[in-house]
């Protein structure tokens, strides 16, 4: 039996929201291959890695404390994607967010009331957008690239974070470690289910998801954003202008990669430490592309990102898997989830051959 | 400035360069062809933890640079059936190598943490390569002879062949290219292997060269600095050498200021630190500033090529 590609006549919908689900069911299963050739107990890893957070209902609460920044960040990154604008810094405008934040918070240390984490919010997403925007004012002025000054920002976002809490903001009790004091009980975000460990950044991405989701395939400036992405010049004439969109792609990332970092920093984090960029920035785009550049998808892509992350911690423990084997799942993801693509656009159609003919013409005779 | 001290400072310099300027005229050939691969840093990263695992096991340098130069070139051809022969976004698969990569260097390199790798030394004998002036010419790693030797290579491969032009006409138009009769992704499949297998021979300039052992990470972003390069360089091997001497020479400011202390110290060490990234994005910007938004990029570059029957 023989196999032909050819063009579909229209990209496939269905495969557009196929592929990102066999994209992860065929990493599970050449992932289980894979890691089985290296000596690895490859089934149980699988298992641990994508199965033990979801049918272990203890795990919840961490899937929803990792899931959070994610899918704020990868919304943001979605946004701008989908206009061919290539933020890839978001760990960079991150990390600048949370330290606007606890800029923030070190200034108000003495202080208490319920507008400190609104106020530390605002610093969070105002500096994550001030930092995007020097990537945004360089590709509008100067046509410089994106993709490598987002990237080189968000190294030297990480020397800003050392150079403040090895210096001006290390906590003079800390003995000697580097790291500021430990945020005041209003400077840190509410536990919203008792007993766990899920504070108010799960529920507050998943809103900003769907507000995202609802503005961009209902209103106008969704619209505008698809068009300068998929058809330049039949945005120009529309009236859509390409720098105004640089712009607000940009400044959207930026905005919601702060908020994530205002939000870890004053969540889970509680203080601002060495340790606090934890490369959500480039896993948030793998979680974009997951979610098939659509907000509520990313919502999805999120939850599926931050169950491997949990799921690599189970297995380091029970099956002794390193963890950055992680980091190969989830890249295989984005991998097979692009090389899927190629059926969004092509299909395989049967060829019906001259040997395969031959049989029944010989059997009419 | 007295010898003792300039001379220190040059080999310094050269070695910091070596693997900026190896991954960036590989990436270069890539990119004359047409095609945009943003995976320098993980293929650079594979080409590290191979050179460190195949010298740990084997003790060759010479089959552990060449063990990284294909584990590369392996990762560069999965970047290239996507891009290629399933026309996927060069960007986002770009990104995917460079993220694959990352992680493969950390799960593999874990073992290796901490061992001490035998630098890769100068091949000239100890009177020449250690003396106190010939040093300049003679002290340096086979890799460093090796990147020099390329910059040539590459040139005259572009300029002077027959090879060089087809790979050209492939970058600047590619349908022109194929209605002559050449196979477009073809040579796009070679030019992407030729990139990943330099970007590996890179990688492994990290442990032969400058830090003697596995560190996660190691690369730090050069890969994107070699990426940033290319665009500097105006796609011509010559201005590349320039390009990553200069990066270099920047790089080992960053050494001496920390290990100097004293009068270098009038700026915080993270400022050293950022300073090859701002330098780099400072560089971007004169060079768009003086090019008025012409660029000198291949005019298929990241476009995907379906040839037509």
């Amino acid at each position: 039996m023989l196999f032909k590609v050819e063009k579909r006549p229209v990209p496939s919908q269905t495969m557009v929201y196929l592929t990102p689900v066999l994209a992860v069911l065929v990493t599970m299963v050449l992932g289980a291959i894979i890691f089985s050739l290296m000596g690895y107990d490859g089934i149980a890893a699988v298992r641990e890695i994508f199965f033990t957070p979801i049918l272990n209902t203890l795990k919840w609460q961490d899937l929803a404390v990792k899931a959070a920044p994610l899918i704020l960040i990868g919304v943001g990154l979605a946004i701008g994607y989908r206009a061919n604008v290539w933020n890839i810094g978001a760990e960079g405008q991150y990390i600048v967010g949370g330290l606007a934040a606890t800029g923030v918070a070190l200034a108000t240390h003495e202080m208490t009331g319920w507008y400190l984490l609104p106020l530390m919010a605002l610093a969070g997403i105002a500096g994550g957008m001030a930092y995007a925007s020097i990537p945004a004012f360089l590709k509008v002025r100067y046509k410089v690239n994106e993709i490598l000054t987002t990237l080189m920002l968000t190294y030297v976002a990480v020397q800003l974070l050392n150079y403040l809490i090895f210096g001006p903001w290390k906590s003079p009790r800390s003995f000697g470690q580097p790291q500021t004091v430990l945020f005041n009980a209003d400077q840190t975000l509410p536990y919203i289910i008792p007993g766990t460990i899920v504070q108010a950044g799960a529920p507050i991405a998943v809103i900003v998801a769907l507000v995202a989701w609802f503005l961009m395939s209902r209103s106008i400036f969704g619209f505008q954003v698809r068009t300068v992405g998929t058809a330049p010049n039949a945005a120009r004439y529309a009236g859509f202008s390409a720098n105004q969109t640089v712009w607000l792609a940009l400044l959207i990332g930026g905005g919601m990669a702060g908020l994530a970092g205002m939000l870890e920093v004053s969540g889970p984090f509680g203080r601002m430490v060495p340790q606090f960029p934890t490369n959500y920035g480039f896993t948030a785009i793998i979680v974009a592309f997951l979610g098939r550049l659509n907000p509520a998808g990313v919502i999805i892509a999120g939850l599926v990102l931050a169950i491997t992350f949990v799921g690599g911690e189970v297995a380091q423990i029970t099956i002794g898997l390193p963890f950055p084997a992680v980091g190969i799942f989830q890249a295989m993801m984005l991998f097979l989830l692009l090389a899927g693509d190629f059926f969004v656009r092509y299909r395989l159609r049967r060829v019906v051959t001259a040997a395969s003919v031959k049989p029944a013409s010989e059997a009419a005779e | 400035m007295s010898f003792d001290l300039i001379i220190p400072i040059i080999i310094t310099l050269v070695g910091a360069s070596t693997p900026i300027l190896i991954a960036a005229l590989g990436e270069l050939v890539a990119e004359k062809s047409g095609v945009l691969n943003l995976g320098v840093e993980g293929m650079m990263l594979i080409g590290a933890v191979v050179a460190v695992a195949v010298m740990l096991t084997t003790g060759n340098h010479y089959l552990a640079i060449i063990c990284a130069a294909g584990a590369s070139a392996c990762s560069a051809l999965i970047f290239g059936f996507l891009t290629l022969s399933l026309s996927a976004n060069q960007v986002a698969t770009g990104l995917a190598l460079t993220i694959l990569g990352t992680g493969f260097s950390a799960l593999f390199g874990q073992p290796y943490t901490g061992q001490a790798v035998p630098l890769l030394r100068s091949p000239f004998a100890p009177e020449l390569a250690q003396h106190e002036v010939l040093r300049i010419f003679f002290g340096y790693s086979p890799l460093v002879y090796f990147s020099l030797i390329m910059v040539v290579a590459v040139w005259w491969f572009l300029q002077r062949t027959r090879w060089g032009l087809i790979l050209r006409a492939v970058g600047e138009s590619d349908h022109s290219a194929h209605s002559i009769g050449y196979s477009v992704l073809g040579v796009r499949y070679l030019a992407v292997a030729f990139g990943g297998a330099m970007a590996g021979i890179a990688g492994s300039c990290f442990p032969f060269i400058l830090t003697p052992q596995w560190v996660e990470r190691l690369t730090s972003g050069r890969g994107w600095i070699a990426l940033a390069l290319v665009v500097f360089a105006a796609w011509k091997p010559f201005r590349l050498l320039a390009g990553a001497y200069l990066f270099g020479l920047i790089a080992t400011m960053e050494l001496y200021a920390k290990a100097a202390g004293g009068n270098f110290r009038i700026l915080p060490s993270e400022l050293w630190a950022a300073l090859p990234y701002l330098a780099t994005i400072l560089v971007l910007v004169l060079i768009s500033m003086r090019r008025q938004g012409s660029t000198s990029a291949p005019a298929c570059l990241g476009r995907p090529f379906v040839p037509s029957n």
